[in-house]
C-alpha cells in the first residue's frame, strides 16, 4: 500500500466518496433525529408512573404497553442492524409494498435507534433528582405536565453526550445498509476496489473519511454541550441585567 | 371546623414504623411547628398531608375534605403549598418561569397575569431583581426564597414547609425565617418542621414535640419550652438549645 496511491484513487474517484458521504450523511442524520423522537416517546411513557388513583382500567393498558414497548428494545438491541435489514426490506416488499431502498433504509435505522435512544432518555430521565418530580406535583401539576415542562427537558440536557453518541455510531453502522443496496460510503467504496483492484488503499481511504465525519462530528457536539452548559452556570442575561443583579445584592447586604 | 384534622394516622415502611397513632387538628391561621429528632416521623407527616406518601391507616381531612378519597389529587394539591429542604427548584428554568409555571398550567392564568403575580411574590421575598437568574447561580436562601415565593403564587390555604433552613449556611437562615415570619403575620395556615427552636417559639401557635412516631408533647410554645411536661422532651431541648 501506497500512500500515494491511495491520493490517486481519491482525485479519480471523488465524486462516487462524495455521493456515498451524502447518502451515509442522510441517512444517519434522519435516522438518529427520528430514532430520538422515537426514544422521547417510548422512553418518557415507560417513566411516567400513574397515579394511585388511576382507574384500573388506565393501568392495565399502561402496563399492557409497556411490556411491548420492552419486546420492541429488546429486539432492536439484540438482533444485528444487518439482519433488521434485511428481513423488515423484505418483509415489506414481499407482503405489504414494493418499497423505495433509500425509505427502508430510514426506517431500519430509526426504529433501531429508537431503542437504544429509549434507553439513554429512561436512565436520563432517572438521573434528574426526584424532587423536581415532587416540587411540581405539590404545586398540581399532572404528571404529564411535569415530564413534559421538568423532567423531559433536564433529562434531554443530561442525556446529550450519549444521544450524540448515537449519531457517530450511525454514521458507521449505517454501512451494513449496504445489505440492500444502499448507495452509502461502504457500498460505493466496494465498487470503487472492485474497479481498481486496489483493496487495501480503497478501503484505507474509506476509513479515513469516516474517521474524519465522526470525529468532526464529536467536535462540533462537544461544542453545543459546552454551550448548554454554559446557561447552568452563569448568568444568560445582558450585561445591563447583570449590573442590575450586582446593584441588588449589593443592597441586600 | 378545623382546617386540618389528622385522626389516628399510621404509616410504616416495610414493616419499619414511622408514624404509630398521630392525631392532632390545626385551625385557620395557625402555625404549627412540628420540632423533634430526626426520624421521629416529622417530615413523613408533612408529606402525607400533600399527599407525597400514602398513609396506612387514620384518617386526614383537609379543607373539610377526606384526602384519601380525592377524585383530583391536582386539585387538591393547588391549595395546600409546600416548600422543600433542598428548595427544588425547577433548574432548567429562570427564577420567573419558576414562579410562572404552575400558574400557568394548573390554574390556567395567561402569561401576563401569571406574570404579574410572580414578580408580585418574588417583591414581597425580595428577589424581584432576580428574575432572569438560574437556579444554580443563587444562594442556598435565595433559591430558598425564590421556592416560598413559587408556592405563594398558587395563592395556597395552607403551606407546608419541610425544613426550610436545615441546609442552609448560618448566615442565610435569617432571610428566609423573615419570609415565613411575615406569612405568619398575616395569618397563613402553616405547618414547619423546623430545628430552630428560637424560631418555633417565636412565631407559632402551638408547638407539637414528637419521637418516634407519636405525639409526645403538644403545647403552647411557652409550656412546651418553658415547661416541658415530658423528660424526653426536656433532654431533647436542653440538648438543642445548649
Amino acid at each position: 500500500m501506497s500512500l500515494e496511491n491511495c491520493f490517486r484513487i481519491l482525485a479519480k474517484y471523488y465524486p462516487s466518496f462524495l455521493l456515498g458521504i451524502r447518502t451515509t450523511l442522510i441517512v444517519s442524520l434522519s435516522g438518529t433525529l427520528i430514532g430520538l423522537v422515537i426514544g422521547l416517546l417510548v422512553g418518557g411513557f415507560r417513566a411516567v408512573r400513574l397515579d394511585k388513583t388511576a382507574p384500573k382500567e388506565t393501568r392495565y393498558l399502561k402496563n399492557a404497553i409497556d411490556i411491548s414497548l420492552k419486546i420492541y428494545i429488546e429486539f432492536f438491541r439484540g438482533t444485528p442492524m444487518m439482519v433488521q435489514a434485511v428481513f423488515i426490506y423484505y418483509m415489506v416488499y414481499t407482503n405489504i409494498v414494493h418499497w423505495d431502498k433509500m425509505i427502508a433504509a430510514v426506517v431500519v435505522i430509526s426504529i433501531n435507534t429508537g431503542a437504544y435512544m429509549s434507553e439513554i432518555i429512561r436512565s436520563g430521565i432517572q438521573s434528574v433528582d426526584p424532587g423536581q418530580n415532587e416540587a411540581a406535583r405539590s404545586l398540581g401539576m399532572s404528571s404529564m405536565q411535569t415530564m413534559m415542562d421538568v423532567i423531559l427537558p433536564q433529562a434531554i440536557r443530561n442525556a446529550f453526550p450519549a444521544i450524540c453518541n448515537e449519531f457517530i455510531v450511525n454514521i458507521k453502522d449505517s454501512s451494513v445498509l449496504m445489505i440492500i443496496s444502499i448507495t452509502e460510503l461502504m457500498f460505493q467504496s466496494n465498487s470503487v476496489a472492485g474497479t481498481t483492484y486496489r483493496f487495501t488503499e480503497t478501503y484505507f481511504v474509506t476509513a479515513m473519511i469516516y474517521l474524519l465525519m465522526t470525529s468532526m462530528s464529536s467536535f462540533l457536539f462537544h461544542h453545543i454541550e459546552l454551550r448548554m452548559n454554559h446557561t447552568k452556570t452563569s448568568f444568560p442575561q445582558s450585561d445591563t441585567n447583570f449590573y442590575s443583579m450586582k446593584i441588588a445584592k449589593e443592597k441586600t447586604q | 371546623m378545623s382546617v386540618i384534622e389528622i385522626k389516628n394516622v399510621k404509616k410504616s415502611f416495610e414493616g419499619n414504623v414511622v408514624l404509630s397513632d398521630i392525631s392532632f387538628n390545626v385551625e385557620k391561621g395557625e402555625v404549627v411547628c412540628l420540632i423533634g429528632a430526626s426520624g421521629s416521623g416529622k417530615s413523613t407527616l408533612l408529606r402525607c398531608i400533600n399527599l407525597l406518601e400514602d398513609i396506612d391507616e387514620g384518617q386526614i381531612t383537609v379543607l373539610g375534605q377526606d384526602i384519601g378519597k380525592l377524585h383530583n389529587i391536582n386539585e387538591y394539591r393547588k391549595k395546600v403549598g409546600m416548600v422543600f429542604q433542598q428548595f427544588n427548584l425547577f433548574n432548567n428554568m429562570n427564577v420567573l418561569d419558576n414562579c410562572m409555571l404552575a400558574q400557568t398550567r394548573v390554574l390556567k392564568k395567561s402569561k401576563e397575569e401569571a406574570r404579574k403575580e410572580a414578580i408580585r411574590q418574588l417583591e414581597k421575598v425580595g428577589l424581584s431583581d432576580f428574575i432572569n437568574a438560574y437556579p444554580a447561580t443563587l444562594s442556598g436562601g435565595q433559591k430558598q426564597r425564590v421556592a416560598i415565593a413559587r408556592a405563594l403564587c398558587m395563592d395556597p390555604e395552607i403551606l407546608l414547609f419541610d425544613e426550610p433552613t436545615s441546609a442552609l449556611d448560618p448566615e442565610m437562615v435569617g432571610e428566609v425565617l423573615n419570609v415565613i415570619r411575615e406569612l405568619a403575620e398575616e395569618d397563613m395556615t402553616m405547618i414547619i418542621v423546623t430545628h430552630e427552636m428560637k424560631f418555633a417559639a417565636d412565631v407559632s401557635d402551638k408547638v407539637i414535640f414528637m419521637d418516634d412516631g407519636i405525639i409526645l408533647e403538644e403545647g403552647t410554645p411557652f409550656e412546651i419550652f418553658n415547661h416541658p411536661k415530658n423528660e424526653r422532651t426536656r433532654q431533647f431541648l436542653a440538648r438543642i438549645i445548649s
